[in-house]
């Protein structure tokens, strides 16, 4: 009886708080998406109608308000190019420093990574203005793509770093020391294990990396610049997507509607890149880690 | 291999850095820099200005008045854009006026405020007037709408009510003229101020903003053209040294008629008829 009564008094509080809790964590998830899903209806709402396939393909007339953004597309995705181009392996080789070469816990590694933590939380405008002093000015690069890819490289190179050295260090120890065991060098097992195994890690490191490089404006506006012309070479100006969208908001009456539809490009963008990145990333892991 | 890839990038950074320099030094290349009002304008005429002198580039970059006049010193742009009138420890430049842009009150629709003095737009401006009834209308809470530091469209404010930038007390402070007619068109009690042309062009499209008269003459392009509107600015070219050449072609060309759609299409106003 003391026993029946017992599990009575506990079980439905519990049974009750199980649900509010449930209820909570359900109602922070929806309002998440929701705002998303708003953000997203909101921005094809307005822009569906002036997008269509001409307006990836032909230049900006009067100030955007009419024409489409093909050179502000290229320029935006050399941008990246060369943001990733730079980014990718300077932050490969440094978290493999860190996570490899480094004792964890150790001065250099604690030193290096509060550089890369603070780093991570400069504001872009920051970047923007020290890109402007040395790549544009002190290297002589200018108002160019060059300057820009540069400027984006430094930003995103902290989050890269972070997450693909957490990515490295989340490979078992088993593994180095079998590899250890078996008698391959250092730089084999980097490359044909530790490397392979954190594939999926660096792909998200980079992806998160592209993803505040494409969404970045005030970093671009002092670097690449806000030429709409289409770029002939890698010094040339070039305006990017994101600062194309802000100036249309900002600074050109009448420009609100091309900025929903050059939004709604943005995003498809960044959809398709991850895309294809987690699927490349997906494959790569396969045929490397599979067969072994 | 991997390896070996790695250092190939390496070498074409370090050899993109190097000849960095010399790819910089175009010939038949302008650069112009400066004011964000401006800019959308200058560099559709430098379009035009490319379509009929083949072979010449023209660069337009932006970052405020500033930013143009700093870059017109240095020598690191052929032509600043400034869209105030040029300071007298300014004189050093050469300024040249290609369009005008006059500066507007605008309340929201649902105000029923039709008029202030320029008394009790200071009042507001300073926070001595915090709520609509003080100046004999319906009673509710004033949001005083400011534009940030820098920009020139509060300079041409300031100077015109002879405040200084301390003596604003402002509930919202906006960047870009499209900023403030959203803040007003979202709040019934707001007060802000922009250009004319972009004002006048949202009102039209059914914004719910209005512009206010200032001193008994009305808001519009027109005033603003004839010069009788007494909130107005000039949107000017700078250069360090008296232009010659490519830059003096193309200044004349952006003061010329050739370019007057181009102005109005910016919501700007023309100088000439």
């Amino acid at each position: 009886m003391p026993d029946a009564t017992g599990t009575a008094v506990t079980s439905t509080p519990r049974a009750l708080r199980y649900l509010v809790l449930q209820g909570v964590t359900w109602m922070a998830a929806a309002l998440v998406a929701g705002a998303f899903a708003w953000m997203l209806a909101d921005i094809i709402w307005q822009g569906a109608g002036r997008l269509d396939w001409s307006f990836v393909t032909t230049s900006p007339k009067s100030a955007g308000r009419s024409g489409g953004i093909a050179p502000i597309l290229v320029s935006t995705l050399l941008i990246l190019t060369v943001a990733i181009a730079v980014a990718a392996p300077l932050g490969l080789a440094t978290a493999v420093l860190l996570s490899e070469f480094t004792r964890h816990g150790g001065h250099a590694g604690r030193w290096i990574g509060l550089s890369l933590d603070v780093l991570a939380g400069v504001p872009s405008i920051v970047f923007g203005i020290f890109g402007n002093a040395f790549f544009s000015v002190w290297l002589g690069l200018g108002f160019s793509i060059l300057a820009g890819g540069l400027t984006l490289a430094c930003m995103a190179l902290p989050i890269l770093i972070r997450i693909a050295e957490s990515g490295l260090r989340a490979v078992p120890n088993d593994w180095r020391l079998g590899a250890a065991a078996l008698g391959m060098s250092r730089a084999t097992v980097l490359c044909q294990v530790l490397i392979p195994a954190a594939t999926p890690a660096l792909v998200a490191g980079l992806m998160l990396g592209i993803g505040r490089a494409m969404a970045e404006t005030a970093a671009l506006v002092f670097t690449s610049g806000y030429v709409d012309r289409m770029p002939s070479s890698l010094f040339d100006s070039g305006r990017a997507i994101s600062v194309h969208i802000y100036d249309l908001t900002m600074n050109v009456a009448g420009g609100d509607r091309s900025a929903y539809a050059s939004a709604l490009v943005l995003i498809a963008l960044l959809i398709i890149i991850n895309g294809a990145a987690i699927g490349l990333a997906d494959r790569a892991l396969t045929r490397r880690i599979t067969p072994i | 291999m991997r390896v070996k890839k790695l250092s190939r990038f390496g070498i074409a950074v370090a050899l993109f850095t190097t000849f960095s320099s010399m790819a910089h030094a175009a010939e038949n290349k302008l650069v112009l820099t400066g004011s964000s009002t401006v800019a959308p304008l200058a560099a559709e005429i430098g379009k035009r200005f490319e379509e009929r002198n083949p072979g010449v580039r023209v660069d337009v970059q932006s970052g405020g008045s500033s930013r143009g006049i700093t870059d017109a010193r240095s020598g690191l742009a052929d032509i600043g854009m400034v869209s105030r009138s040029l300071k007298d420890e300014e004189n050093d430049l050469k300024g040249f006026t290609i369009a005008r842009d006059g500066v507007g009150i605008i309340l929201n629709s649902a105000n029923s405020v039709s008029a202030l003095t320029d008394q009790q737009i200071t009042g507001i401006y300073t926070g001595k007037i915090t709520d609509w009834s003080a100046v004999g209308r319906k009673a509710g809470p004033i949001t005083v709408v400011n534009k940030a530091e820098g920009r020139s469209t509060l300079e041409l404010f300031l100077h015109h009510f002879k405040l200084k930038a301390s003596d604003i007390k402002a509930q919202v402070v906006i960047g870009d003229n499209q900023q403030g007619i959203k803040t007003v068109a979202g709040n019934a009690g707001a007060i802000g101020y922009v250009s004319v042309g972009t004002a006048e062009f949202e009102a039209g499209q059914g914004t719910p903003v209005k512009l206010l008269g200032m001193t008994g003459i009305a808001a519009s392009v027109e005033n603003v053209r004839n010069g009788s509107f007494p909130l107005a600015r000039p949107l000017n070219l700078v250069t360090r040294d008296e232009p010659s050449g490519l830059v003096k072609s193309f200044i004349d060309f952006a003061q010329s008629a050739d370019v007057h759609d181009l102005i109005k299409e910016q919501f700007f106003v023309p100088l000439g008829p």
